[in-house]
């Protein structure tokens, strides 16, 4: 089964802000050749690509687990919540 | 504004904390993230009613089924694999959507006084302020149920954040048809359901369940974040439960969801200061191999809002509760099972055994001999969580 054909049972409000932030794209670009970004692997959302040498973070598929930012080998992802109860909700949880 | 708790996360244990809080008479403020309580919250979910019930009158709770039967599967890589079933004696076993559980215990916390804010982030605690988006509120006691991804104990210097190595991602899909429908292929009758505990080798070492829900079926997998090399959690998912296909055979897919489970916490990290007092997946109260959290979640918010301004007292009252030092004693065993080759050994052994005595030449097993003092350390390790 296709990711997004999981990520579309979801319900999502956007923040405006991302929740998710690269702190260090040069990190990401190192992470890259040293551990492959292990953040893309852990991800069941499919948050984060590396395009064009740069670690592209698709924040509004966030499912919140938060296992992104404990593989992070350089603490990279300034990882917080979605305020005013935006991102996730779930029905069943 | 003042109280005197302030209640961060409106989960099982923050629930039952801003509960017992304002029963207790403190003014009490429940605060929430999600635009609901249990928005945002993932598990099985299955709880076993006597965890619960010492706390709160369970004559409302929103169960889904009542589980009649556990099976226990273990299957091996090679194909096979051993099946048992039990019926829980004595104590009722429930399984639960969170959503609905957890909005009825944070009606029960406002019930009895406790004010419920949702879709309210805390930011960070300073002092005796937590401050929010839309500003600050200023506490006596402050309990954190933030779940398992901490960042307020942490930035309280109460706890690190875990390794990969001590992380489980847990990977959930709910498949829904009808009632009939689940009945039939469970051959269940009425409200009663059906639980699965999974144990596989394949294609990575993996804890996984099934429950039955109304209308639906749970299924859920914890896979060890330190082997998510070379696969996704999702196509992990999908090669686990190639072999369920039969039983969500024609549903459709209601929801997917992920979670991290932790497998270390409190005593390695602190439960609390004067003021701050953590409290259920924050500490580490879960147990991967069996998922139950929710029990130890409560026991703990219960704990904390009983010994506010007593540190102390908090912790050790933790240490000699039966739902938390269960969990405790389990970490170490099932962090050396979660290991592959561990895990793979017991999975090859029951299976084996089960095939050979089918055969009826149980002297195969003489290979598994040789790893006699593994088989020693690991009772051992068991023997701690039994006694």
């Amino acid at each position: 089964m296709r990711i997004e054909e999981r990520l579309y049972t979801l319900r999502y409000k956007r923040d405006e802000v991302p929740h998710l932030v690269i702190k260090d794209q040069q990190k990401c670009k190192e992470c890259h050749e040293r551990y492959g970004n292990p953040c893309i692997n852990v991800c069941p959302a499919n948050v984060y690509s590396f395009v064009n040498d740069k670690l592209v973070v698709s924040y509004e598929n966030c499912v919140e687990c938060g296992a992104c930012k404990i593989v992070c080998p350089f603490n990279n992802i300034l990882w917080k919540y979605p305020r005013y109860g935006l991102g996730i909700a779930l029905r069943y949880g | 504004m003042k109280f005197d708790v302030v209640v961060i996360g409106a989960g099982p244990s923050g629930g039952i904390a801003a509960l017992n809080s304002a029963k207790k008479g403190y003014k009490t403020l429940l605060l929430e993230r999600g635009p609901e309580p249990g928005a945002k919250n993932v598990s099985g979910a299955m709880i076993r009613e006597s965890s619960i019930s010492q706390f709160i009158d369970t004559g409302s709770l929103p169960y889904e089924r009542t589980v009649k039967r556990v099976k226990l599967i273990f299957k091996s890589k090679k194909g096979n694999s051993v099946e048992i079933k039990v019926s829980p004696k004595g104590d009722r076993l429930y399984t639960i959507s969170r959503l609905k559980f957890d909005k009825w215990l944070a009606q029960k916390a406002e019930e009895s006084g406790a004010l419920l804010i949702t879709k309210t982030t805390v930011l960070g605690i300073e002092g005796n302020k937590v401050i929010t988006e839309r500003g600050g509120v200023e506490a006596e006691y402050i309990i954190i149920s933030e779940g398992a991804n901490a960042l307020l104990s942490i930035s309280q210097g109460l706890r690190r954040e875990l390794k990969p190595e001590e992380t489980v991602l847990g990977v959930k899909e709910v498949y829904s048809l009808n009632k009939d429908e689940v009945n039939k292929r469970f051959n269940l009758e009425g409200d009663d359901g059906e639980a699965w505990r999974i144990i596989s080798d394949s294609p990575l070492p993996c804890a996984g369940f099934v429950y039955t829900y109304k209308d639906s079926i749970a299924i859920g997998v914890g896979i060890p974040l330190s082997e998510l090399k070379d696969i996704k959690p999702y196509e992990f998912m999908d090669s686990y439960k190639a072999d369920l296909s039969e039983i969500i055979k024609g549903f459709s897919l209601r929801e997917y969801s992920a979670k991290i489970i932790p497998e270390n916490g409190f005593p390695s990290f602190k439960a609390c200061n004067d003021r701050v007092y953590v409290t259920g997946d924050a500490l580490g109260l879960v147990d991967p191999l069996t998922f139950d959290g929710i029990g130890p979640a409560i026991t703990s918010g219960y704990l904390a809002s009983e010994n506010l301004g007593q540190c102390e007292k908090y912790e050790s009252s933790l240490l000699h509760a039966k739902e938390i030092s269960k969990v405790i004693k389990s970490r170490p065993l099932t962090k050396e099972l979660l290991k592959e080759e561990n895990l793979s050994f017991y999975v090859n052994l029951i299976v084996d055994f089960f095939n050979y005595w089918s055969e009826g030449d149980l002297s195969k097993l003489s290979y598994y001999k040789s790893y006699l003092v593994k088989l020693l350390k690991h009772i051992t390790l068991g023997l701690g969580v039994i006694g």
